[in-house]
Parts: structure tokens; C-alpha cells; sequence
């Protein structure tokens, strides 16, 4: 009674401070209300007082060693590539300016830096209604000999990766957005792409190839800029940008030293060899490109959706090639000691692509869904080349004039119907007509053909479900079943039937499952081709996390995939009936599992462990093993000392040689504030 | 029986309290969301911290001090009954008319200009089930980090993520990229929902620009069908993510020599090669045609 009293103590005085009611306004829905109110106050302060650090966030420091690499070292650096050395293996901080001065707030992350093969920086800063700044650097290293590629010097057990590289991409990403969450937004942004570095590659003559040294070097930039502007029924994106772009590809090999190429034998009684050679790309580029885009609610029924994007990238080259040695010209049986090869060239790729669109709700519970779009695309280039050659007491030169032409010209009109039946299930029904032609030639003609055109022609339903009968349980599905009158290429899609089922379900609040099942079979019996692809995968999954996670937790996943491929082709020589057939049949588990050790002198470790394999039988037969173990032991609320090992293990059936195995040892501190 | 009389009490005391503090002008229906924030304070903390917050706090967007209530509903019947049965949960909804609370905000914005082509949208998978719309801390309403966007799409996509367990694969399990370099998930004029570059060329020459071209000779495929016609871009055993064991598998599956008998045409079947495949030489068509993606100067691929 004593209590009830006290309530009413507190209850009472407060009702005296109710004000005078006000007839209530009807509800608006936001959008509405934005259009009408936009001359409304600032924003209110937060109700949530911050009392936040203005630095938080972790660095992770360490170092790592790598055990030597046993088996293939440059198979090692084609997929793995981590070496020893300190790191600075992951950042991630915020900085916050309470008085909202310059910025609101700053975030950066950066993730293994130090000689890595993958190192990225990324920076986020805002400040409310002025700006949003994103940039993101990333500089990859692109390392790829593999000894059993594009070697065809192996049966003379020569291991010479013909077409290998050694390079790093670095891509840069500015953008920045003036006046964020206000009607009108202008943005302009920045970026670059450059690769550079080494290889080999083949010089290619009459009758013989040379494997020679390449300098890699190439850069694009893109400039663009624009404007969005987001009202209450309509949004209209325009932009515009352009780009500049270089490669400066040179392949060469110094006089001193012969260089007989992969043809041994002799040709008509000499062996052809390169003693000097120097080409050159010089490749410049330019484009310019629009970009329309809009959405709009029309009506509380509808809403339409649309874009508009062009682009015209074109290239202007001037190639030059001097060779000396002792080559061959087949089509005049001409042997020929030096040769110059220019040749200017320019090619213009006008792009054209829409779309539109409109999502219709005649019922409550019926959603139609109409879209069509267009893909047009229109290359042209042309090549004028100019050969001299000189041999033991006479020269010749060659000229040339060639045109080329690449046209595409890709429709597909789309329409689909949602029914809600009831609360917990969806169904929808559809139908895709796709549509096309392509052309593909080059003047004057050469050979028995110069012209190549197809047409494409597909009929495609569609089907799907979704089913939630309960909060702890979905079920998705859709399916397309696709009959074509013609497809551009043999291995296109042709009659084919796309599944895709998942499921979720939550069978405990600490245990989720998840399985997830794809399966592609497409098949194109038109004679001379007789395409039989099929391709499935079947994936489960299950998180595990008892109370709450807070001593243990599992997360393990296992897919089975098969994928059968049988298509006719004529092996060359002979011209008889062949198939290729591809088969490749996996298994790939991941786990990890994560676990509190007992406190030991207040510190309280936590041991992580898992990694993934990936076996498969079949047409490259495969495994990769990458166990991995990491111990966390916080020394304090501020520092933690980390040990991580990993191991890395390949192996094939086919290409021993190509083995690798090796283990990674890394320690180091996170610091955290 | 008495403890549950006083928390009722004390329930009804604090709704009427706040309601008394609250703007005058709130529509029939209406409470507040200072009254939600009574029994779901955590909930009203972290939404403090969320982006979404401007719709509590900005008097343009016509939710001030309502924000709970412009995706919740008018809450007065709930707070009168404390059921959940009379406040609108849009985890609870059907995707459709959880995305429609969504969309009447973000509808309009160039994020969703793709949203009819979206495999997403059409297998009804809703805004929430990869945005956080309470609070995401100071990541925003999503995952930003790219191993943890990676975690989330994998967590449906459980099978495209095994391939990325093949040894030749774009960088993802390392952390260096992550799904969304490459696909727009609100959906793309591109297939797969793949991003786009300089308007509507390939995305994957945002990191690629070396085989943008425009060539003077190009390679049909590469404009036609895209990067994938010869590589698995999520991972694969073979060599340069290839969708096939060898090189010259891949060109001759196309190359073939032999002629369909269709009338609509095929690219690429001839003219015959006449190499002796079972030389060396030509086991691996790109030691000579090694601008396979497009040459600037030479009709056969050659340099």
C-alpha cells in the first residue's frame, strides 16, 4: 500500500504539467512530410549523449616467419605469395570530433602492410549535411608461373612458363559527396589503375616462337562527376566522366645471345633464330561517358525505374618492331636476317546501354514486375601496317590495311508476377524472351573466312518460391527453364534449366543451419555441337554458439560440387570427331572454431581453429589444405599478444611437380583503445 | 500478483509521463519514441547511434521524435496492451512489405535504380536481411569491412564461398576485395549483378584496365559474353582460374572446326586450325595467341 501511495506521488504532479491538448494532425508518410516541411528546423541534438573517446579502434603489429618452401616455389608465389618479415597486419580505428568541427568522424582500416602481396587502406570521413569522403588505395601484387602453363618446351625438360608475369596493380579511389542527405547532391570522384612490372612472354614469327623478357606497364585514369537529385516521387542520377589510359608494353631481347626458339628442327635445311629484337606499344586512350539513372514513385501503386549509360572508349597505337636473326617468311619461303614492323592503329567502341522498368501493385498481395533492357555495342578499328625485310643481298616491304568490325546488339524484355498467398509464402511466375545478333569481322578477308555472324533467340520461364512458416525457417527457391532458337557461341547457354534452393533454419537459439543447392544443366543439341553441360553443388552449413558464445563457438560449412561437361569438336590434324570432356568432382569443408581456455593468472586466452581444405577428382585433379590455429592472450584491456600458424599444402595428380607445402608462423601485439 | 499490479502501475505512470513531455503535435496514434525508449531503452541507445537516426532527430524528414514509429507503426495500442501483436515488426513481414517500410525513404536514391534486375529483390530477400537498421555501431547500417561483408554474403551464398577455397581465386578469404567489388547487391543492368565501369562496361576492369581496350581485333567472347565465358572469376583448380584443365581446351571447345548445322550462326567454329595438337607447341594456344583478350595490332592474336 505504502508503495502504491509513492506512485501516486509520482504519477500525480506529472499530469499537472500535461499541456492543453491539440487536435492531432493525420500521419504523414515521410516522404510526404519532407516535401512539405523542407523549410523545417535543424536537427534536434542527439538524445544519446556521447561520451566516446575520440580515438578507438586496434592495430595489429607483428612478425612472420615462413618455414622454407618444400616443392614448387614459384607455385607457391602464383597462390599464396606471403613471405617473412614485420607486418603491420591489420588497423582499424575511428576518430571522432565531438565538436564537429573539420569532420564528424574519420574511420581507416588497412590490412597487411609490410612487402605483402595484398595491401589496402581505406579512409571514411564525414561530416553531417557537408560531406562524405571515401578513398581506398590497394597496391596487389600479381605474381603467375606456374611450370606447367604454356610451356611447351616440358618434353625437353625445360620448365619455361611462356606467358608468366611477376607485377603489382595499384588502384586508387577518391570520392567525395557534397551536402549528403540533402535534395541535391553533387559528387565528383577519382580513380586509378596501374600495373607494371616483368614477365615473359613469346615473340611469334612464320615458324617459330621465342620466349623473351617483357616490361608491363599501363595506367588508367578516370575522372567523372555529378549530381543526384532525391526528391519525395522522383530521383534523377546524372553523370558524367571520362577517362585517359597508356600501355606501354616492350618486349625485347639484347643482341649477344641466340635465341632458337621452340622449333628445333630445321625448315627447309636452316634453323631459324632471333639474335635482337625490340617491340614496342605505345597505346593511348581516351573516353567519355554519360550516365542517366532515375526512379520514381509515380503513384502509391507504382514505381518506375530507368537508366541511361553511354560510353565511347577509343585507343590510338603505334607499334614498333625491329628483329634481327634468321627467320622465316612461310608464305614466300623468303629466310630474311632483319625486319621492321610498324604499325598505326586506332579503335572506337561506342556503347550504348537502358533499361527501364516498372513495379506494379494492382492488388495487395500482387506485385507485377515488367523490365526491359538493351545492350548495344558497335567496335571499330582499323591497322596500318608497314613490314620491311631484309635478307643476304635484297629487301621487301609489305604493306597492309586492314578494318575490323565488332557489333553486338542485346535485348531482353522481362516480365514477372508475385502473389503473396499468405503471409508465409510467396510464389512468383515469369517469363524472359532474350534476343540478339553479333557480328564479327575483319576486311579484307584472309583465310577461308573473314565474317562470322549468330543470332540469339531464348524463351526462358521462371518460377519461385519462398516459404516462411515459421520465424525460425525460410526456404527460397527459383528456377528458369530456357528453350533457345540460336546463341552466339557453342558452350552459350542454350536449352537450359537454373535451380537455386535455400534454407535456413534456426533449430536453436544457439544452433542455425543453413543449406544452399545450385544445379545448371545446359544442353545445346544442335548437330556439330551436341553440348551436354551440367554443373551442381550442394552446400551445408551450421553455426553453433551455446550461451551466446561466450566460452565456445563453431561455424562449419561443406560443399559437394560436380560439374560434367561433354562438347564434340575436330582435332585439327586430322580432322576427326573428338569430344572434350571435363569433369571435376569437389569437396570443400571450411571450420572454424573458437574457444575460451581456462583463466591462467587473470589473463584469460582464447585459442581459434579451422581452415579450410578443397579436394577434387576429375580433369585437374586437385587438393589445397590450409589449416589454421591463432592464440589470443590479452595482457590487458589495451594490449594483446596473438600467434597464428597456418599451413599451406597443394598438390595435383597430374602435375606433381607443381606441389607445395610450407608453414606460416606469425606473432604480434594488437594494440587497443 | 501485486509486483505485476506495481510494474503495470508503473508502466501506465511512465507512458503518461512521457507523454506529457512529449511534442504537443504528434498525430492521433502517435506516442513517441521517448515512450518506446521506457521499455526498449537499448534498442532507442544503439538507434542513437544509427544513421536512421536523422529521422528522429530532422524535422524535414516528418518523423521528429517519432523515428520509431516510421517504420513500427503508431505504437499507442501497443503501448496500451504491451503486446507484440499490436506494434508492426517488419522482421515478421512477408520482404516484400518489409522493403516497401524501406523504400519509402530509400526508394528514391540511385542505389536501387537496379532493383527490377536484382536476384535479390525477385527471391524476396529483404533490406534487413543484410542491413541492421537499429544500429551497426559505427560501421553504418552494414558490414563495411571486407571480411566481414564476405562472412554475410557467404552465410547465404554457402557454396559460391567454397570456391573461393580453390587454390587460384580472387583474393576474398585473404581479405583484400570483397563480394561487392565486384557485384552491386540492390542489382545491375549487368549480368550476375555484377558492378559496372565507366557507365556500362565490365566491372572487372576496375581492376583489369589492361584488357579494356577498345582493341583494333577483338575477341568476340570477351565483348559478347564477358570475362566468364573463359574464367570461374570465384575460384577454380585450374591455372589462371580457367573453366577449363588447359588452354587449349578452353579455345577449342569454341574453335571446334566444325560447323553447326544451325541456322542462326555460330562465332568463332572456322576457319579449321590445321595444328598437330600433339606437338608441344601448340598444346597451349596462348604461347602464340597470347592477346587472347584482344590485339591492338595483329588480326590472329599474335603480338
Amino acid at each position: 500500500m505504502s508503495r502504491l501511495l509513492a506512485l501516486m506521488l509520482i504519477v500525480v504532479p506529472l499530469f499537472a504539467q500535461t499541456p492543453e491538448p491539440q487536435a492531432p494532425k493525420p500521419a504523414s508518410p515521410p516522404a510526404e512530410a519532407a516535401k512539405t516541411d523542407t523549410t523545417a528546423a535543424a536537427e534536434a541534438p542527439s538524445p544519446v549523449p556521447s561520451a566516446e573517446s575520440w580515438l578507438t579502434g586496434s592495430i595489429d603489429v607483428g612478425y612472420r616467419w615462413r618455414t622454407d618452401v618444400g616443392g614448387s616455389l614459384d607455385t607457391y608465389r602464383s597462390i599464396v605469395n606471403l613471405g617473412s618479415g614485420p607486418k603491420l597486419l591489420g588497423a582499424d580505428f575511428t576518430l571522432t570530433d565531438p565538436k564537429h568541427r573539420a569532420f564528424d568522424q574519420i574511420r581507416v582500416r588497412a590490412n597487411g602492410w609490410g612487402d605483402e602481396p595484398y595491401q589496402t587502406v581505406h579512409l571514411d570521413a564525414k561530416k553531417s549535411k557537408l560531406y562524405d569522403f571515401s578513398a581506398d588505395y590497394r597496391d596487389m601484387a600479381y605474381f603467375n608461373f606456374l611450370p606447367s602453363y604454356a610451356d611447351p618446351l616440358m618434353s625437353r625438360g625445360i620448365v619455361l612458363n611462356e606467358q608468366s608475369f611477376d607485377t603489382r596493380r595499384r588502384l586508387a579511389s577518391f570520392q567525395l559527396d557534397l551536402l549528403p542527405g540533402n535534395w541535391f547532391i553533387p559528387y565528383f570522384a577519382y580513380d586509378r589503375d596501374s600495373g607494371s612490372g616483368t614477365g615473359a612472354t613469346t615473340f611469334v614469327t612464320d615458324t617459330n616462337e621465342f620466349p623473351v623478357p617483357n616490361t608491363l606497364r599501363d595506367q588508367t585514369n578516370l575522372y567523372r562527376g555529378g549530381v543526384r537529385f532525391e526528391l519525395r516521387r522522383f530521383h534523377a542520377t546524372i553523370e558524367q566522366g571520362g577517362t585517359t589510359f597508356k600501355d606501354d608494353q616492350s618486349v625485347f631481347q639484347g643482341s649477344g645471345s641466340t635465341n632458337f626458339g621452340n622449333v628445333a628442327t630445321p625448315i627447309f635445311g636452316q634453323t631459324t633464330d632471333l639474335t635482337n629484337l625490340l617491340a614496342a606499344y605505345g597505346v593511348r586512350g581516351t573516353s567519355v561517358y554519360s550516365k542517366g539513372l532515375f526512379t520514381a514513385s509515380a503513384t502509391p501503386w507504382l514505381d518506375v525505374y530507368g537508366q541511361f549509360l553511354y560510353s565511347q572508349p577509343d585507343t590510338n597505337v603505334n607499334y614498333q618492331q625491329t628483329a634481327t636473326g634468321n627467320l622465316l617468311l612461310q608464305s614466300q619461303l623468303l629466310f630474311y636476317t632483319s625486319q621492321q614492323y610498324l604499325v598505326s592503329a586506332a579503335a572506337k567502341l561506342p556503347h550504348t546501354s537502358g533499361s527501364l522498368g516498372a513495379e506494379i501493385r494492382p492488388l495487395r498481395r500482387v506485385r507485377i514486375v515488367q523490365s526491359w533492357l538493351t545492350d548495344r555495342l558497335h567496335s571499330a578499328g582499323s591497322a596500318a601496317s608497314t613490314q620491311t625485310l631484309a635478307g643476304t643481298g635484297a629487301s621487301e616491304q609489305m604493306a597492309a590495311l586492314l578494318a575490323s568490325s565488332l557489333v553486338t546488339n542485346y535485348s531482353q524484355e522481362e516480365v514477372d508476377l508475385f502473389f503473396d498467398a499468405t503471409p508465409k509464402l510467396t510464389l512468383r511466375g515469369g517469363y524472359r524472351y532474350v534476343w540478339g545478333d553479333a557480328n564479327d569481322a575483319v576486311l579484307p578477308p584472309e583465310g577461308l573466312m573473314s565474317s562470322d555472324q549468330a543470332k540469339l533467340r531464348r524463351n526462358v520461364g521462371i518460377g519461385g518460391v519462398t516459404y516462411h512458416p515459421t520465424q525460425k525457417i525460410t526456404i527460397r527457391t527459383d528456377a528458369e527453364v530456357a528453350s533457345s532458337g540460336g546463341a552466339y557461341f557453342r558452350t552459350s547457354l542454350y536449352d537450359y534449366q537454373k535451380v537455386h534452393a535455400q534454407a535456413r533454419y534456426q533449430a536453436l537459439t544457439t544452433l542455425s543451419l543453413a543449406a544452399d543447392f545450385t544445379l545448371l544443366d545446359n544442353n545445346n543439341p544442335v548437330p556439330g555441337v551436341n553440348y551436354d553441360y551440367r554443373s551442381q553443388q550442394e552446400s551445408l552449413s551450421l553455426f553453433w554458439s551455446p550461451a551466446g558464445g561466450k566460452m565456445v563457438d563453431f561455424q562449419g560449412s561443406y560443399t559437394r560440387s560436380t560439374l560434367h561437361s561433354d562438347i564434340g569438336y575436330l582435332i585439327p590434324q586430322t580432322l576427326t570427331p573428338q569430344t572434350s570432356l571435363y569433369r571435376d568432382n569437389a569437396h570443400t569443408a571450411t571450420a572454424l572454431f573458437n574457444v575460451k581456455l581456462p583463466h591462467v593468472e587473470g589473463i584469460a586466452p582464447k585459442l581459434s581453429a579451422g581452415g579450410s581444405f578443397f579436394i577434387s577428382s576429375g580433369s585437374r585433379a586437385t587438393s589445397y589444405y590450409q589449416p589454421l590455429a591463432t592464440l589470443w592472450l590479452p595482457i590487458n584491456k589495451k594490449i594483446s599478444l596473438f600467434a597464428d600458424w597456418r599451413y599451406y599444402g597443394y598438390g595435383e595428380a597430374f602435375y606433381l611437380y607443381e606441389g607445395f607445402r610450407t608453414n606460416l608462423v606469425t606473432t604480434g601485439l594488437r594494440f587497443t583503445r | 500478483m501485486r509486483s505485476i499490479k506495481l510494474a503495470v502501475l508503473l508502466l501506465i505512470a511512465a507512458c503518461v509521463t512521457t507523454r506529457a513531455q512529449t511534442p504537443a503535435t504528434l498525430p492521433a496514434g502517435y506516442i513517441g519514441s521517448e515512450t518506446c525508449k521506457i521499455c526498449h531503452e537499448d534498442i532507442y541507445n544503439a538507434f542513437g547511434k544509427s544513421p536512421h537516426q536523422a529521422i528522429e532527430t530532422n524535422a524535414k524528414r516528418g518523423w521528429m521524435g517519432r523515428g520509431c514509429e516510421s517504420c513500427h507503426g503508431a505504437a499507442q495500442k501497443h503501448t496500451e496492451s504491451a503486446s507484440a501483436a499490436d506494434i508492426r515488426n517488419p522482421a515478421k513481414l512477408v520482404a516484400a512489405a518489409a522493403d516497401k517500410i524501406c523504400l519509402t525513404c530509400h526508394l528514391n536514391q540511385p542505389t536501387h535504380v537496379g532493383r527490377l534486375e536484382s536476384s535479390h529483390a525477385k527471391d524476396q530477400v529483404s533490406c534487413t536481411s543484410c542491413h541492421k537498421v537499429h544500429a551497426n555501431g559505427p560501421n553504418g547500417l552494414v558490414n563495411r569491412k571486407p571480411a566481414a561483408i564476405n562472412e554475410q554474403c557467404a552465410s547465404c551464398h554457402t557454396n559460391v564461398w567454397a570456391q573461393f577455397q580453390r587454390p587460384n581465386h580472387h583474393k576474398l578469404p585473404e581479405g583484400a576485395m570483397s563480394c561487392v567489388d565486384c557485384h552491386n547487391p540492390h542489382g545491375s543492368i549487368r549480368p550476375a549483378m555484377a558492378q559496372t565501369f565507366a557507365a556500362n562496361e565490365p566491372g572487372c576492369l576496375n581492376c583489369h584496365g589492361d584488357k579494356r581496350g577498345p582493341f583494333t581485333f577483338e575477341h568476340g567472347p570477351v565483348r559478347f559474353e564477358g570475362c566468364a565465358s573463359c574464367h570461374e572469376p570465384h575460384g577454380s583448380a585450374n591455372p589462371r582460374m580457367l573453366v577449363r584443365q588447359e588452354v587449349r581446351i578452353v579455345c577449342l571447345e569454341c574453335h571446334a572446326s566444325l560447323p553447326s548445322v544451325n541456322t542462326t550462326g555460330t562465332i568463332g567454329v572456322v576457319p579449321p586450325s590445321f595444328h598437330d595438337l600433339r606437338s608441344p607447341r601448340f598444346q597451349n594456344c596462348t604461347v602464340c595467341h597470347q592477346k587472347v583478350h584482344g590485339s591492338y595490332v595483329d588480326r590472329n592474336l599474335l603480338r
